[in-house]
């Protein structure tokens, strides 16, 4: 029973990671119909940022822990969100009316460079985070939950319900849902699809950033190949929650989080990956679009 | 024709100047230079660079430049083998490395069938040396005297609760197979035998399932990033439970990813870290190398690869020729107790290093790697 429980922590905390990352895939897909394929590179992106952030604060001495840590996600959200902004700039816009394989080559490139920058920038060795957060456990109920998990997953459950209050109860939230229903429709009704699709460059970004910095601090060391591998399963989380649905994402990440955890438990560690994305096939021939997806009628 | 030509070459010859001839005497080095081994194919770099530069300053080989060739393997046996086809097509006459078994592996016959000497220097994987290969040496030990340590060690720990595990790869694999089977043949069964995924970084499940069988103590028979990351997270789930490894943890990197509270106490076999190399002539060469490169050596395989150059270099001096075979006769037959910086080389017909070099490290509350007695 305890081996369940620990399992089920250590899998929402990596799921919430996955989370993260997967809105930023399903925002812009949403939107765009895009697959944004550097998105893994920009959480990566996010990590390094954090990792040169946080060195150079602790070695000014100036700033406070908390504080700091505040003040140093806000900033690797900004910077992240601006490359996003960037990224889609340059690589998304001039292909917009193109056929939708342009778009698709332009991301694989896109990624490319983003991942060779930070090789070119920080060196081919993994690099290492400080260690800001106590490193030790939490006894809760009978439980040693690491200190730091429980500040990963609390991190990011604050931001996902600060983005689903977003998306949900507000004016440009309900934009951005029009959009990702009928892009024509929404202009006809005088919403800007040009700055949505901005906000969504912002967003989805930002929070990828994010998760890059959560890794850091949970791990210790980060690559830069990393954007391929978490790239990879919160895509696959965007799919298994339904594509272009924001909770959707969020429980996909969480679930193949725990999923993947608990298989690495009690079937095999050596094929937790398979039994991620078995899962992912098997929920994906009983209800193809997705948990959450919507059945969206064809039309005829 | 034929005439004028041989006087135009033998007047260009000449010309060419009294102390060396154009062309230079190419070693090879393939190393991980990227990838999560960078750290240890680095060193081996600045070894061989050192080393080469030493040479040419006494006069080079055989009347000839060396030239050190390196390539990067990246870690991976898939990029390892398209180095390895490079270095063949650049003329090299023997290669220095590489770092990982299952990367080495990858080159072997590469090599073997191009007729170039191979000289491994962190590959400790038994088999390397059990296919008949004749070009292919060592200068790191083997496997089997590591199993054989390792469960003395444990052994001593008192420890009647073992857990080993390794990550699937041909050198992890094959220690903790050894390891498990010295264990069993003394009485001891293993509570747990498993393998984790290496190039990953959540570690916790296999944690939390090592922690649900309570062992006394755990060998991990993996590489540095993962024992890194095993400990920290192992710390932060604040667990207690002695952990030992193999020589793949020998890495200073280890304290970095792991932190000094992490990794103080955890223990490790390994042949004796560069700052406890005795002989003058090996202090000599550390102060050499902090000269030149601002800091010491710090990994044992850097050194381990200085030694392989050394040893070409003396094979080439002593048979004085390039061709594959006469070198690999005299490694053989002909070099007996050469004073290598990590300690007397010789070889066996197999190509493995002769000798005991495994000791015993603790990390300590500083992080420093401390040889146990």
């Amino acid at each position: 029973m305890r081996l369940f429980l620990e399992q089920c922590t250590n899998g929402l905390a990596v799921g919430s990671i996955y989370a993260l990352i997967a809105l930023g895939y399903t925002m812009v897909y949403g939107v765009l119909k895009l697959i944004n394929f550097a998105h893994g590179d920009l959480f990566t992106f996010g990590a390094y940022l954090g990792m040169t952030l946080l060195a150079s604060m602790l070695a000014s001495e100036r700033v406070e822990v908390g504080l700091g840590l505040v003040l140093l996600v806000v900033m690797v959200m900004g910077l992240v969100a601006v490359l996003g902004v960037v990224l889609e700039r340059v690589a998304y816009r001039p292909v917009r009316s193109a056929p939708r394989l342009n778009a698709v080559v332009s991301a694989l490139g896109a990624s490319i460079f983003l991942q060779n920058a930070l090789m070119l920038a920080y060196g081919g060795s993994p690099q290492r985070y400080e260690e800001v957060l106590p490193q030790t456990a939490l006894s809760v109920f009978g439980l040693q939950i690491p200190v730091v998990r429980i500040a990963v997953v609390v991190a990011a459950v604050a931001m996902m319900a600060v983005l689903y209050f977003f998306v949900q109860r507000t004016r440009v939230g309900a934009a951005i849902r029009a959009t990702a229903i009928d892009p024509d429709a929404a202009r006809l009704m005088g919403i800007d699809v040009n700055r949505i699709v901005m906000l969504v460059f912002v967003v989805g970004p930002a929070l990828g950033g994010a998760a890059g910095l959560l890794v850091g601090l949970l791990y210790g060391s980060i690559s830069f190949t990393m954007g391929w591998s978490y790239g990879m399963k919160a895509f696959t989380a965007a799919i298994l929650g339904g594509i272009g649905n924001i909770p959707g994402a969020m429980l996909g990440g969480l679930l193949l989080g725990l999923v993947e955890a608990l298989g690495a438990a009690y079937l095999s560690m050596a094929w937790r990956d398979a039994i991620a994305y078995g899962v992912l096939i098997l929920i994906l021939i009983v209800r193809p679009s997705g948990l959450l997806g919507e059945r969206v009628a064809d039309k005829v | 024709m034929k005439n004028l030509v041989g006087v135009l070459s033998l007047a260009l010859g000449l010309a060419a100047g009294p102390a060396r001839a154009a062309d230079p005497i190419k070693i090879g080095m393939i190393a991980p230079l990227t990838g999560a081994w960078a750290s240890e194919g680095q060193e081996m770099k600045r070894n061989g660079e050192l080393l080469a530069a030493e040479l040419n300053a006494k006069g080079g080989l055989l009347g000839k430049n060396v030239e050190l060739v390196v390539e990067d393997d990246g870690g991976d046996p898939r990029t390892a083998s398209l180095a390895a086809q490079r270095l063949t097509s650049r003329g090299v006459v023997a290669v220095i490395g590489t770092y990982g078994s299952a990367v080495t592996e990858a080159t072997q016959t590469i090599f073997d069938e191009e007729g170039i000497l191979q000289i491994a220097n962190g590959s400790t994987a038994v088999r390397l040396t059990e296919k008949g290969l004749p070009y292919f040496f060592r200068t790191c030990p083997r496997d089997d005297e590591q199993g054989r340590v390792a469960a003395a060690v444990i052994q001593k720990s008192g420890a009647k609760r073992v857990a080993l595990v390794h990550d699937s790869s041909a050198y992890s694999k094959g220690l903790a197979d050894e390891i498990n089977g010295i264990l069993k043949s003394k009485g001891v069964t293993p509570v747990f035998f498993e393998a984790l995924t290496p190039k990953e970084q959540d570690y916790s499940a296999i944690l939390s399932k090592l922690r649900a069988v309570s062992p006394e103590i755990v060998f991990f028979t993996g590489y540095y990033p993962e024992a890194g990351l095993l400990l920290k997270q192992k710390r932060q789930m604040g667990w207690n439970v002695p952990f030992v490894g193999g020589d793949a943890i020998n890495n200073p990197d280890l304290v970095k990813l792991a932190g000094k509270e992490a990794a103080q106490g955890f223990r490790f076999l390994s042949p004796p870290v560069p700052k406890d190399l005795d002989t003058p002539e090996a202090r000599a060469y550390v102060a050499a190398y902090q000269k030149k490169y601002g800091e010491e050596p710090k990994s044992i395989y850097g050194v381990l690869a200085g030694d392989g150059f050394r040893v070409i270099a003396r094979a080439i001096e002593a048979t004085k020729s390039t061709d594959a075979k006469k070198l690999r006769d005299y490694l053989v037959g002909g070099l007996k107790d050469f004073p290598g910086y990590t300690g007397r080389i010789a070889f066996n017909a197999k190509g493995d290093r002769v000798g005991e070099l495994y000791r015993v490290y603790m990390v300590d509350a500083a992080g420093r790697f401390v040889l146990q007695p």
